[in-house]
């Protein structure tokens, strides 16, 4: 919105509706290069008074047009003015830059390097304002939706500025000149680690606000974590994510309740919790949390219920032993090549083909950080193979009116010829006893192994438990 | 040779009581480093940078202000902060402080930006102060020092440690006597530390934290904060020392061209340690020597096939004595270095990688390390090891695993010596459960891979199974039956943590 009239209008009727949201839009850069144009060239930093610096003249305007509005008279001070004017001002420098750099070409790179690392810096800038005037200018909590906005492109225009800067690869690296090693990691998300610190001062703005809670800043906590976890994964460093958990914990007495919050933030909370636990291994915890984020997200967001499939279906492969219906990936053509290959083979107990179907998706597994899990579902192939030895080997010649017994001492190389086959490669027998115990210790089957007559014993009720046999 | 210690000559007025001896203790000089876990970077806060961006002056626009002279409130915490006794500077004078005050305030009003300084992220007028000496020592670093008792400084020096890092530092003439900030380094309980209840617990006192801490380390040598644009970068430094020997000291500041070796030097450098390494295999000599080569290279920005080398054997040397934390910060380099492209071990190194990420049970960088390897790298004989090695370990085949520790290229061995105990107690716990009512001695030993029978009842009977090993018609046999838990708590415990010094 340029700066006018129109703006103040709407700056002053967001104030009377109390609208936070109505408000943030006033300040939002996801425009086109023209339009962040028209909204540079609204001011013009040379009228005025023609001896003063270019920044005076465009807040001295801004100021203007704020003490114009009715607000005034409603006991907005000094302080708050000075606050947005501030911010208004911080809003109208990156106009300028970032209509440049949106109407730049890929040919020049140089200079969108250059462009895009200048929008980071002045947005940040821009974020400072907005830090400080909650912080010392008395900025209402109904406001923060302008701290969204500005989070959200914080962290979008610091992507973008680190990408720019890897196409071209410079020797800037002074920051390194006092290590005894260089840091390979600081350049390459350079700005996106500045940006992680920025956020989590906009966390404890939020999180110090001591205001009863119908007023208090504390609304704001959960997008701005949500946005520190995105912004900790791209990292590559997940776990700094549960410093945040853990300063949450501490402080939930005071936090207003968790369902409360808008639901989209729930969801987005509740699916980076099960991912962090997915990732340390606590599957339990991890299926809890994804399983809460499943049951609340939109029907319709289709990517967002993929995202959280992509983990909960590990995620239960661990903890249930269950695989997916086809009916429930049907919607996902990308889960069901993920996913589909390796269940046929698991329900089968095809050990090979399983090793293979791994191996085929490697890439996208150790990608989606899922590989070291779904790995382990090798186990429950083994599992039903070994399930199918079981139930080949027939009953045992019952007694008169019992039911028949299956056969439950089996020969451990009955099992290794199945699992040769099945692996498609020779397993000595001390090998296959080996994996016969760890199905034991696992509890994937109930039975010993009788070394001395090469001979494994299973349970009579329920040698595999769960499976109906 | 006597090996010399070319450091910085020491500043005037500290008497360097702590000359380095070659005697090393026989310790290994395990270097703890710290564990990199949030970002804590000096706030860049270009808000705060006193280079206004104002270039026109003008004073009819502040005739109104200067009137009506309305000090923001901004202002008057600054000013107040700027007395607070914590932050005072033994060094500077209330007539300097107040002259520095005047001058930025007028300054700020001047121009009319007063309102638009950020004062909370100000550099306070003792940083201004200390900033301009460190920018005047700058241009003649040479001046003669003035004033000041030697005495004080090696009075309040308590470690060698601290003298050592003065030395390095060559603090600029003005401090040299006074021994300050010593001050600085004692822990204030004092309350006007914390933010009063009207100043929002926010980064502003952070930020002043933060800023002291980093001035302490650096001597107050560097300015604290940073204008818009870096400080001019003059490029890396090239060395000029020509020893082959050079303590290692931890850089507070940039180093000096006379204290840091060239690569020609450098190159005979590695050849006596190598050369030394044979003969007295004196580890804590070594790691401190790599350590300076290491340093050297980094400063002058040097990397190329030797820099390779150099981080290559001191990861070597540091698996070879089991210091792992030292082993893993050359990792991390030499990760990042092929990936410059630069030739090498890639492979060996490689590997070692996924075994190190085994040992620490770190899956984040595992699937990180997974991630990384290439098709072809997956083929390689080295890496395919390690790579079936952790497999191995996923799936819980101990067989496998036992027999892939028999055949371990390179040096991983070394590694996988860290791990194998813990392997043996899972593995244990799993025959435990799964074998009745007993396997011979001998499978246990053949199974877990063992040198004797001797070794494997040790292992049984250290881990408190003493009871369980009985001989029955000649043979010794492992009462698995009758094990239990027996070794349950063992195995938790030795997979519970793996701390290592420097580990990420």
């Amino acid at each position: 919105m340029e700066f006018g009239n129109h703006l103040y209008r709407e700056f002053e009727e967001a104030w009377e509706a109390n609208n936070g949201y109505r408000l943030a839009a006033t300040i939002n850069p996801d425009l086109s290069a023209a339009q962040l144009g028209k909204i540079h060239q609204s001011i013009d930093p040379d009228s005025g008074n023609w001896k003063a610096s270019q920044e005076d003249n465009v807040k001295g305007s801004i100021k203007r047009g704020l003490q114009s509005t009715s607000i005034r008279t409603r006991g907005f001070d000094n302080d708050e003015i000075k606050g947005w004017t501030d911010v208004y001002f911080a809003y109208w420098t990156v106009t300028g830059t970032l209509a440049r750099a949106r109407a730049q070409g890929p040919s020049s790179q140089v200079s969108l390097q250059l462009l895009w690392t200048e929008v980071f810096e002045q947005w940040k800038k821009f974020v400072n304002a907005l830090v400080q005037g909650y912080n010392n200018y008395g900025f209402e909590a109904w406001t923060i939706p302008c701290l969204y906005v500005a989070g959200k492109y914080l962290r979008l225009f610091a992507m973008q500025a680190d990408d720019e800067r890897s196409k071209n690869p410079s020797e800037n690296d002074s920051a390194n000149a006092f290590q005894d090693d260089f840091d390979p990691e600081t350049d390459k998300h350079q700005k996106l680690e500045d940006c992680a610190r920025v956020l989590n001062r906009v966390f404890s703005v939020c999180l110090n606000d001591r205001a009863p809670l119908e007023e208090s800043r504390k609304w704001g906590i959960y997008f701005i974590i949500n946005l520190l976890f995105k912004t900790y994964f791209k990292l590559n460093s997940p776990s700094l994510s549960k410093n945040v958990l853990r300063i949450l914990t501490a402080g939930r007495g005071d936090m207003p309740d968790f369902y409360s919050f808008p639901r989209s933030q729930q969801v987005t909370f509740k699916y980076h919790e099960g991912v962090l636990n997915f990732l340390e291994e606590n599957y339990a915890e991890a299926e809890k949390h994804l399983t809460e984020a499943w049951g609340l997200c939109h029907k319709d967001a289709i990517r967002n219920k993929e995202l959280i499939l992509t983990y909960l279906v590990p995620c239960r492969l661990i903890t249930t032993h269950t695989l997916p219906t086809e009916k429930l990936l049907e919607p996902y053509p990308r889960l069901q090549r993920l996913f589909l290959p390796l269940c046929r083979c698991i329900k089968k107990g095809e050990l090979h083909a399983f090793d293979l179907a791994l191996q085929e998706g490697e890439d996208e597994f150790v990608k989606r950080r899922i590989y070291l899990t779904l790995e382990r579902g090798r186990d429950i192939a083994l599992r039903n193979l070994l399930r199918k030895v079981f139930i080949a080997g027939g009953f045992m010649p019952a007694a008169e009116g019992e039911k028949p017994v299956r056969r439950t001492r089996i020969p451990v190389a009955e099992f290794a010829a199945a699992i040769s086959l099945g692996s498609q490669e020779r397993l000595d027998n001390d090998e296959v006893e080996c994996l016969l115990a760890n199905m034991i210790y696992k509890g994937l089957m109930k039975g010993y192994i009788s070394r001395e007559q090469g001979k494994v014993v299973l349970s009579k009720s329920g040698a595999f438990p769960g499976t109906g046999v | 040779m006597m090996p010399t210690w070319p450091a910085a000559p020491p500043a005037p007025g500290v008497t360097p009581s702590n000359t380095y001896t070659t005697t090393y203790s026989a310790a290994p000089a395990f270097t703890p480093v710290p564990v990199r876990q949030s970002f804590a970077q000096p706030y860049g806060n270009p808000t705060s940078s006193r280079s206004p961006t104002t270039t026109n002056h003008s004073d009819q626009a502040d005739d109104q202000s200067k009137k009506k002279i309305d000090w923001p409130e901004s202002v008057r915490q600054y000013v107040q902060r700027s007395f607070l006794p914590a932050n005072l500077e033994p060094t500077i004078s209330r007539p300097e402080m107040e002259a520095k005050l005047k001058e930025t305030i007028t300054h700020a009003t001047e121009r009319g930006i007063m309102f638009a300084l950020d004062w909370d992220t100000m550099p306070l007028p003792q940083e201004l102060i200390l900033e301009d000496r460190a920018r005047m020592a700058a241009v003649s670093i040479s001046l003669p020092s003035h004033g000041g008792s030697p005495n004080s400084a090696s009075k309040k020096r308590k470690s060698g440690d601290l003298t050592d890092r003065a030395k390095l530092a060559s603090p600029p003439p003005w401090r040299a006597g006074q021994g300050a900030r010593l001050e600085d380094r004692v822990t204030y309980t004092n309350k006007d530390k914390r933010p009063t209840v009207d100043e929002p617990a926010d980064n502003t006192s952070k930020l002043n934290k933060y800023e002291k801490r980093q001035k302490r380390f650096n001597g107050g040598y560097t300015s604290t904060y940073r204008s818009p644009s870096p400080p001019p970068c003059d490029g890396p430094v090239v060395g000029t020392c020509q020893d082959l020997e050079k303590r290692y000291l931890r850089l507070t500041a940039p180093p000096k061209a006379s204290a840091v070796r060239p690569p020609s030097v450098l190159r005979q450098t590695l050849e006596l340690l190598k050369k030394k390494w044979k003969k007295d295999q004196n580890y804590s000599y070594i790691c401190d020597q790599f350590k300076s080569m290491r340093q050297d290279l980094t400063v002058q920005r040097v990397r190329d096939e030797f820099t390779v080398e150099v981080y290559e054997i001191h990861a070597r040397i540091a698996l070879e004595k089991g210091d792992l934390g030292e082993y893993n910060q050359c990792q991390t380099q030499l990760k990042a270095l092929y990936k410059l492209g630069l030739k090498g071990k890639p492979n060996e190194f490689k590997a070692y990688r996924i075994l190190y990420f085994i040992h620490t049970a770190n899956r984040t960088e595992l699937n990180n390390a997974l991630a990384d390897l290439t098709a072809a790298e997956k083929k390689d004989e080295a890496i395919k090891h390690a790579l079936d090695v952790r497999s191995a370990l996923a799936l819980g085949n101990y067989h496998r695993f036992f027999q892939l520790y028999n055949e371990t290229p390179n040096m991983g061995a070394y590694l996988m010596d860290m791990f194998v105990g813990r392997e043996r107690l899972a593995a244990l716990c799993n025959v435990c459960k799964a074998y009745k009512p007993d396997v011979p001695l001998r499978f246990v030993t053949e199974e877990l891979y063992f040198e004797t029978d001797i070794e494997a009842a040790q292992f049984i009977i250290d881990h408190n199974g003493q009871e369980l090993l009985q001989e029955k018609e000649g043979t010794i046999m492992f009462l698995t039956g009758k094990a239990g838990q027996t070794f349950e708590s063992a195995k938790k415990q030795a997979f519970s943590r793996v701390d290592i010094k420097g580990q990420i």
